[in-house]
């Protein structure tokens, strides 16, 4: 079977500075990835190159066999986005947030009404349906943003830092209900600030700092001798900070 | 094709202007009917008729036309700077649709935008006895490809344009100075010499000249220069429309 992900010799340039330098790594269908570093290390900018809100310099990817630029289309079907940021028509209702994102991945109505449904239930929203995006509270928000990326109900998610901001009941709702996907098969890269919820979900991490990939390995292997995964953090980031 | 994506586009473009209906429809709704009432009624009812037509038959296709092209190019531009503003043109770059799929999606908002305006004006002019058609094709032809060009114009606006000014630049500066002199009130004979020969660079002139004749019969551009600078311009601004979508340009960093 395809690689859920599969980035070969990656490398991202803005202007004159490297974002992202050559990087390669694979992610099997089924994996739960966590993919970990400072800001600015180049986590987002990798998400633009696999999602096409960012053109790739040079090296390619493809999800489940499908190349993103040549195949786009299918490749763009394989995957769902949570971003870090709210990037959201404001003035929208969150109904018509999910009904037009469905649409865009070519769903039929009937297929919508009924995936949004299952969604705005399984995410407590359905209250807020017909609110206008703009009048939710901070976590509702982030529901929504999570529900957006799963209308089309996509094999492979990437969550951008979704538990940032929320609170202790959603982020346990959010950590079982990922664990309930992952299950189920879905393919989940993870990038998070909190540590101990890529220790608790993921079964494989990749540190990627200053663009390149410093370390990647089942999760067993960065817990091992009873270690932390943020003491082995710390050091993989740390220590190249030290140096330059 | 993505069928059920284009018309996702054409719903949340249709959404977007129904929300804010009095800014998108009301306004120019009411705005033509004061030019019709003032300057067509009362106005006109002291002016003498026109190429042998009364003024506020002859002043109705040019309030038409200037509505169809305000309401084409601000939906587009608004649309597309907005998506850019607030990000939410993810949304789009990461959905499995063509640049073109995005394109077409983008003009028929603003064309159904158009059309709204442009009905509800007829429907006033009806009130007024002054809706007539002559030549029903060609009508059809000059208010959706005017609708389309302007469309493409307004996209290429919301993909240049830095902030919401820079959005009101090419209204202020290009399409209403160019509107008022390219004989939307007046025949282009009642101009001074000089501006009668640079009305005929005025591509504004063909298109109200254009849906004019094919309203009521009068025209003084040749038809056929109106038709090849209409279609010249949709390919040209098309290639370009289409090019810029495929680099990215104000989209894909």
């Amino acid at each position: 079977m395809a690689p859920a992900l599969e980035i070969k010799n990656l490398r991202k340039e803005y202007d004159s500075a490297v974002a992202v330098n050559d990087i390669s790594f694979t992610i099997k269908p089924g994996e739960f990835f966590g993919f970990l570093g400072p800001n600015g290390a180049g986590k987002t900018t990798t998400i633009h190159c696999i999602t096409g809100v960012a053109h790739i310099t040079s090296g390619n990817i493809r999800m489940y066999g499908h190349d993103v630029v040549n195949d786009y289309r299918e490749a763009r079907r394989q995957v769902g986005l949570a971003p870090q940021e709210f990037n959201v028509d404001i003035f929208c209702h969150v109904w018509d947030i999910l009904d037009y994102v469905g649409g865009f991945y070519g769903m039929p109505k009937l297929e919508r009404k009924e995936r949004i449904e299952y969604l705005l239930k399984r995410f407590n929203l359905t209250e807020h349906a017909k609110k206008e995006f703009r009048m939710l509270s901070g976590g509702l928000k982030r529901r929504v943003m999570l529900a957006r990326a799963m209308v089309h109900n996509p094999p492979l998610l990437i969550l951008d830092e979704p538990t940032a901001g929320v609170d202790v009941e959603l982020r346990h709702m959010l950590w079982n209900y990922l664990r309930e996907l992952n299950k189920e098969g879905k393919t989940i890269l993870l990038t998070s600030h909190y540590l101990e919820e890529v220790e608790l979900l993921c079964n494989r991490v990749a540190i990627i700092h200053k663009g390149s990939i410093a370390a990647i390995d089942d999760i067993s292997a960065f817990l091992k001798d009873g270690k932390r995964l943020e003491h082995v953090y710390l050091e993989i980031t740390g220590n190249k900070t030290q140096e330059t | 094709m993505n069928i059920i994506g284009l018309w996702t586009f054409v719903r949340r473009e249709l959404g977007r202007f129904s929300r804010v209906a009095v800014q998108t429809l009301i306004t120019p709704w009411i705005s033509a009917l004061l030019y019709i009432f003032v300057f067509g009624r009362i106005v006109g009812s002291r002016i003498d008729t026109i190429e042998g037509v009364e003024y506020i038959d002859f002043v109705l296709p040019g309030i038409l036309m200037m509505n169809i092209i305000m309401g084409a190019f601000m939906q587009t531009s608004f649309s597309l700077y907005f998506q850019r503003f607030a990000r939410h043109i993810e949304e789009v770059l990461i959905a499995p649709l063509a640049y073109w799929e995005m394109i077409i999606g983008h003009i028929m908002g603003g064309v159904l935008r158009a059309i709204v305006v442009g009905a509800g004006i007829y429907i006033i002019a009806i009130l007024f006895s002054a809706a007539s058609f002559i030549h029903v094709g060609l009508f059809i032809f000059y208010a959706l490809s005017v609708a389309v060009l302007f469309s493409l114009i307004g996209l290429l606006v919301g993909l240049w344009a830095q902030n919401f000014e820079q959005l009101n630049v090419l209204n202020t500066f290009v399409i209403m100075p160019l509107s008022f002199l390219g004989g939307m009130f007046n025949s282009i004979g009642m101009l001074p010499l000089f501006l009668q020969k640079f009305v005929l660079f005025n591509p504004f002139f063909y298109f109200i000249d254009g849906i004019r004749y094919a309203m009521i019969g009068v025209r003084e551009a040749n038809t056929g220069m109106g038709i090849f600078v209409i279609v010249g311009s949709l390919l040209v601004l098309g290639g370009l429309l289409w090019h810029l979508f495929r680099v990215g340009y104000h989209l894909r960093v």
